[in-house]
Protein backbone atom coordinates (compact mmCIF):
# COMPACT_ATOMS: atom_id res chain seq x y z
CA UNK A 1 0.00 0.00 0.00
CA UNK A 2 2.77 2.37 1.01
CA UNK A 3 4.66 1.31 -2.09
CA UNK A 4 1.67 2.27 -4.25
CA UNK A 5 1.48 5.63 -2.54
CA UNK A 6 5.16 6.19 -3.18
CA UNK A 7 4.65 5.23 -6.83
CA UNK A 8 1.81 7.74 -7.13
CA UNK A 9 3.97 10.38 -5.49
CA UNK A 10 6.75 9.63 -7.93
CA UNK A 11 4.41 9.94 -10.88
CA UNK A 12 3.11 13.26 -9.56
CA UNK A 13 6.67 14.40 -9.04
CA UNK A 14 7.58 13.57 -12.64
CA UNK A 15 4.52 15.48 -13.85
CA UNK A 16 5.55 18.50 -11.79
CA UNK A 17 9.09 18.18 -13.07
CA UNK A 18 7.76 18.29 -16.63
CA UNK A 19 5.88 21.49 -15.81
CA UNK A 20 8.91 22.96 -14.06
CA UNK A 21 11.14 22.35 -17.09
CA UNK A 22 9.53 24.01 -20.10
CA UNK A 23 11.13 23.68 -23.55
CA UNK A 24 13.87 26.33 -23.74
CA UNK A 25 13.82 28.89 -26.54
CA UNK A 26 16.72 28.28 -28.92
CA UNK A 27 19.18 31.16 -29.04
CA UNK A 28 19.61 33.24 -32.19
CA UNK A 29 22.95 31.56 -32.81
CA UNK A 30 21.57 28.02 -32.75
CA UNK A 31 20.94 27.50 -36.47
CA UNK A 32 24.02 29.41 -37.74
CA UNK A 33 26.12 27.45 -35.22
CA UNK A 34 24.58 24.22 -36.45
CA UNK A 35 25.49 24.98 -40.08
CA UNK A 36 29.03 25.87 -39.03
CA UNK A 37 29.33 22.47 -37.36
CA UNK A 38 27.89 20.71 -40.41
CA UNK A 39 30.42 22.48 -42.64
CA UNK A 40 33.26 21.78 -40.22
CA UNK A 41 32.40 18.06 -40.17
CA UNK A 42 32.10 18.01 -43.95
CA UNK A 43 35.56 19.54 -44.38
CA UNK A 44 37.04 17.26 -41.74
CA UNK A 45 35.49 14.27 -43.58
CA UNK A 46 37.05 15.59 -46.78
CA UNK A 47 40.37 15.97 -45.00
CA UNK A 48 40.22 12.36 -43.83
CA UNK A 49 39.31 11.22 -47.35
CA UNK A 50 42.13 13.28 -48.83
CA UNK A 51 44.56 11.88 -46.27
CA UNK A 52 43.46 8.33 -47.07
CA UNK A 53 43.86 9.01 -50.78
CA UNK A 54 47.36 10.39 -50.17
CA UNK A 55 48.26 7.37 -48.07
CA UNK A 56 47.03 5.06 -50.88
CA UNK A 57 48.97 6.97 -53.53
CA UNK A 58 52.10 6.97 -51.33
CA UNK A 59 51.80 3.24 -50.66
CA UNK A 60 51.37 2.51 -54.38
CA UNK A 61 54.44 4.58 -55.23
CA UNK A 62 56.48 2.89 -52.52
CA UNK A 63 55.40 -0.54 -53.77
CA UNK A 64 56.29 0.39 -57.34
CA UNK A 65 59.75 1.59 -56.28
CA UNK A 66 60.26 -1.56 -54.19
CA UNK A 67 59.29 -3.79 -57.08
CA UNK A 68 61.65 -1.82 -59.31
CA UNK A 69 64.54 -2.13 -56.86
CA UNK A 70 64.08 -5.77 -55.91
CA UNK A 71 62.63 -7.55 -58.91
CA UNK A 72 64.26 -5.86 -61.90
CA UNK A 73 67.87 -6.64 -60.83
CA UNK A 74 66.81 -10.27 -60.29
CA UNK A 75 65.47 -10.49 -63.82
CA UNK A 76 68.67 -8.99 -65.12
CA UNK A 77 70.80 -11.59 -63.30
CA UNK A 78 68.77 -14.54 -64.59
CA UNK A 79 70.62 -16.57 -67.29
CA UNK A 80 69.53 -15.63 -70.76
CA UNK A 81 69.09 -18.47 -73.22
CA UNK A 82 71.75 -18.36 -75.91
CA UNK A 83 70.09 -20.85 -78.23
CA UNK A 84 66.68 -20.90 -79.80
CA UNK A 85 63.87 -23.02 -78.44
CA UNK A 86 64.02 -25.40 -81.40
CA UNK A 87 67.76 -25.97 -80.96
CA UNK A 88 67.41 -26.62 -77.24
CA UNK A 89 64.60 -29.07 -77.92
CA UNK A 90 66.64 -30.89 -80.57
CA UNK A 91 69.60 -31.16 -78.23
CA UNK A 92 67.52 -32.64 -75.45
CA UNK A 93 65.58 -35.14 -77.57
CA UNK A 94 67.72 -36.52 -80.38
CA UNK A 95 65.22 -37.72 -82.96
CA UNK A 96 66.66 -41.11 -83.85
CA UNK A 97 63.50 -42.25 -85.63
CA UNK A 98 63.88 -39.53 -88.19
CA UNK A 99 67.55 -40.37 -88.60
CA UNK A 100 66.74 -44.06 -89.21
CA UNK A 101 64.06 -43.08 -91.65
CA UNK A 102 66.49 -40.88 -93.48
CA UNK A 103 68.92 -43.83 -93.71
CA UNK A 104 71.61 -42.20 -91.70
CA UNK A 105 71.53 -44.92 -89.00
CA UNK A 106 71.64 -48.49 -90.04
CA UNK B 1 4.34 14.47 -37.22
CA UNK B 2 5.11 18.17 -37.11
CA UNK B 3 6.18 18.26 -40.77
CA UNK B 4 4.89 16.51 -43.87
CA UNK B 5 6.58 13.55 -45.49
CA UNK B 6 7.43 15.51 -48.60
CA UNK B 7 9.63 17.91 -46.62
CA UNK B 8 11.48 14.98 -45.05
CA UNK B 9 11.94 13.45 -48.52
CA UNK B 10 13.35 16.73 -49.83
CA UNK B 11 15.71 17.04 -46.87
CA UNK B 12 16.76 13.44 -47.38
CA UNK B 13 17.59 14.07 -51.01
CA UNK B 14 19.98 16.86 -50.01
CA UNK B 15 17.79 19.99 -50.07
CA UNK B 16 19.40 22.21 -47.40
CA UNK B 17 16.48 24.62 -47.17
CA UNK B 18 14.14 21.69 -46.46
CA UNK B 19 16.55 20.48 -43.79
CA UNK B 20 16.58 23.98 -42.33
CA UNK B 21 12.78 23.90 -42.10
CA UNK B 22 12.93 20.57 -40.31
CA UNK B 23 15.41 22.06 -37.82
CA UNK B 24 13.23 25.13 -37.25
CA UNK B 25 10.22 22.91 -36.59
CA UNK B 26 11.80 20.42 -34.22
CA UNK B 27 14.57 22.35 -32.49
CA UNK B 28 12.50 23.66 -29.56
CA UNK B 29 11.02 20.26 -28.78
CA UNK B 30 14.38 18.52 -29.09
CA UNK B 31 16.10 21.12 -26.91
CA UNK B 32 13.38 20.63 -24.27
CA UNK B 33 13.86 16.88 -24.31
CA UNK B 34 17.64 17.25 -24.08
CA UNK B 35 17.31 19.74 -21.21
CA UNK B 36 15.29 17.20 -19.24
CA UNK B 37 17.54 14.31 -20.21
CA UNK B 38 20.86 15.89 -19.28
CA UNK B 39 19.76 18.42 -16.66
CA UNK B 40 22.40 21.01 -17.58
CA UNK B 41 20.96 24.09 -19.30
CA UNK B 42 24.34 25.45 -20.35
CA UNK B 43 25.08 22.41 -22.53
CA UNK B 44 21.63 21.92 -24.06
CA UNK B 45 22.30 23.84 -27.29
CA UNK B 46 25.62 22.09 -27.81
CA UNK B 47 24.01 18.64 -27.53
CA UNK B 48 21.06 19.87 -29.64
CA UNK B 49 23.38 20.94 -32.44
CA UNK B 50 25.11 17.57 -32.25
CA UNK B 51 21.73 15.85 -32.70
CA UNK B 52 20.95 17.85 -35.84
CA UNK B 53 24.46 17.38 -37.24
CA UNK B 54 24.01 13.62 -36.83
CA UNK B 55 20.58 13.91 -38.42
CA UNK B 56 22.05 15.78 -41.40
CA UNK B 57 24.63 13.09 -42.04
CA UNK B 58 22.37 10.11 -41.41
CA UNK B 59 19.18 11.29 -43.07
CA UNK B 60 19.90 9.41 -46.28
CA UNK B 61 19.86 6.15 -44.29
CA UNK B 62 16.26 6.77 -43.23
CA UNK B 63 14.15 4.05 -44.86
CA UNK B 64 10.82 5.90 -44.93
CA UNK B 65 9.71 9.36 -43.75
CA UNK B 66 7.09 7.67 -41.52
CA UNK B 67 9.77 6.65 -39.06
CA UNK B 68 11.37 10.10 -38.97
CA UNK B 69 10.28 11.09 -35.44
CA UNK B 70 11.41 7.88 -33.69
CA UNK B 71 14.64 8.23 -35.69
CA UNK B 72 15.14 11.79 -34.44
CA UNK B 73 14.36 10.72 -30.88
CA UNK B 74 16.84 7.89 -31.20
CA UNK B 75 19.54 10.35 -32.28
CA UNK B 76 18.57 12.60 -29.36
CA UNK B 77 18.78 9.75 -26.87
CA UNK B 78 22.15 8.64 -28.24
CA UNK B 79 23.59 12.17 -28.12
CA UNK B 80 22.29 12.68 -24.56
CA UNK B 81 23.68 9.30 -23.56
CA UNK B 82 27.10 10.14 -25.04
CA UNK B 83 27.05 13.46 -23.22
CA UNK B 84 26.15 11.86 -19.87
CA UNK B 85 28.88 9.26 -20.29
CA UNK B 86 31.44 11.98 -21.07
CA UNK B 87 30.30 13.87 -17.99
CA UNK B 88 30.66 10.81 -15.81
CA UNK B 89 34.14 10.26 -17.20
CA UNK B 90 35.05 13.81 -16.30
CA UNK B 91 33.71 13.06 -12.83
CA UNK B 92 32.04 16.37 -12.57
CA UNK B 93 29.68 16.84 -9.71
CA UNK B 94 26.25 17.54 -11.12
CA UNK B 95 24.82 18.51 -7.79
CA UNK B 96 27.33 21.24 -7.08
CA UNK B 97 26.84 22.66 -10.57
CA UNK B 98 23.09 22.58 -10.17
CA UNK B 99 23.37 24.33 -6.86
CA UNK B 100 25.23 27.17 -8.54
CA UNK B 101 22.55 27.32 -11.16
CA UNK B 102 19.85 27.39 -8.50
CA UNK B 103 21.55 30.30 -6.81
CA UNK B 104 21.56 32.22 -10.09
CA UNK B 105 17.93 31.36 -10.72
CA UNK B 106 16.92 32.32 -7.20
CA UNK B 107 18.71 35.63 -7.54
CA UNK B 108 17.05 36.30 -10.86
CA UNK B 109 13.57 35.58 -9.58
CA UNK B 110 11.99 38.82 -8.62
CA UNK B 111 9.39 39.49 -5.94
CA UNK B 112 7.00 37.49 -3.72
CA UNK B 113 4.77 35.00 -5.53
CA UNK B 114 6.85 34.74 -8.64
CA UNK B 115 9.86 34.10 -6.51
CA UNK B 116 8.03 31.50 -4.43
CA UNK B 117 6.84 29.72 -7.54
CA UNK B 118 10.32 29.76 -9.00
CA UNK B 119 11.73 28.41 -5.76
CA UNK B 120 9.18 25.60 -5.74
CA UNK B 121 10.04 24.70 -9.34
CA UNK B 122 13.69 24.86 -8.49
CA UNK B 123 13.19 22.47 -5.58
CA UNK B 124 11.32 20.02 -7.82
CA UNK B 125 13.98 20.23 -10.52
CA UNK B 126 16.68 19.70 -7.94
CA UNK B 127 14.88 16.78 -6.33
CA UNK B 128 14.12 14.96 -9.60
CA UNK B 129 17.58 15.67 -10.99
CA UNK B 130 19.17 14.28 -7.85
CA UNK B 131 16.92 11.19 -7.95
CA UNK B 132 17.74 10.59 -11.60
CA UNK B 133 21.38 11.29 -10.85
CA UNK B 134 21.43 8.26 -8.57
CA UNK B 135 20.50 5.77 -11.29
CA UNK B 136 22.38 4.79 -14.44
CA UNK B 137 22.30 6.88 -17.63
CA UNK B 138 20.16 4.19 -19.27
CA UNK B 139 17.57 4.30 -16.49
CA UNK B 140 17.59 8.08 -16.42
CA UNK B 141 16.98 8.38 -20.15
CA UNK B 142 14.33 5.67 -20.28
CA UNK B 143 12.40 7.08 -17.33
CA UNK B 144 12.62 10.63 -18.63
CA UNK B 145 11.29 9.61 -22.03
CA UNK B 146 8.42 7.62 -20.51
CA UNK B 147 7.45 9.58 -17.41
CA UNK B 148 8.45 13.12 -18.29
CA UNK B 149 8.30 13.28 -22.09
CA UNK B 150 5.19 11.10 -22.05
CA UNK B 151 6.24 8.79 -24.88
CA UNK B 152 4.13 5.67 -25.30
CA UNK B 153 5.50 2.15 -25.14
CA UNK B 154 4.94 1.85 -28.90
CA UNK B 155 7.07 4.94 -29.50
CA UNK B 156 9.74 3.66 -27.12
CA UNK B 157 9.73 0.33 -28.96
CA UNK B 158 10.65 2.12 -32.18
CA UNK B 159 13.36 4.15 -30.47
CA UNK B 160 14.96 1.31 -28.54
CA UNK B 161 14.18 -1.40 -31.11
CA UNK B 162 13.17 -3.87 -28.40
CA UNK B 163 9.78 -5.43 -27.75
CA UNK B 164 7.17 -4.07 -25.37
CA UNK B 165 7.67 -6.71 -22.70
CA UNK B 166 11.40 -6.09 -22.48
CA UNK B 167 10.69 -2.38 -22.18
CA UNK B 168 8.15 -2.96 -19.42
CA UNK B 169 10.67 -4.96 -17.45
CA UNK B 170 13.35 -2.30 -17.90
CA UNK B 171 10.91 0.44 -16.93
CA UNK B 172 9.75 -1.45 -13.86
CA UNK B 173 13.32 -1.96 -12.67
CA UNK B 174 14.26 1.65 -13.37
CA UNK B 175 11.19 2.86 -11.45
CA UNK B 176 12.08 0.61 -8.52
CA UNK B 177 15.58 2.03 -8.39
CA UNK B 178 14.33 5.62 -8.43
CA UNK B 179 11.70 4.76 -5.85
CA UNK B 180 14.36 3.31 -3.60
CA UNK B 181 16.40 6.49 -3.94
CA UNK B 182 13.25 8.53 -3.24
CA UNK B 183 12.43 6.52 -0.12
CA UNK B 184 15.94 6.72 1.25
CA UNK B 185 15.87 10.46 0.67
CA UNK B 186 12.62 10.82 2.58
CA UNK B 187 13.87 8.85 5.59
Amino acid sequence: MDRMKEQDKLEALFAEYRAACPDPEPSAGFTPGLWRRIEARRSSNLKVFRMLAQVCVGATLALTVLIGLVLIPRFEQAPVASTTYADALAAEHPNTYVDIFAGEIK
Amino acid sequence: MLVDFELIERARSGDDSAFNQVVQTYRKRILGTIARLIGRPEDVEDVGQEVFVRLYYSLEQLRTPEVFEPWLYRLTVNAAYDYLRRQRRRQESRMSDLSEQQVVLADAAAGGKKREEEERRTRIRELVDSLLGQVSEEDRILLTLKEVEGLSLKELEKIYRVNENALKVRLFRARQRVLKAYESRQQ
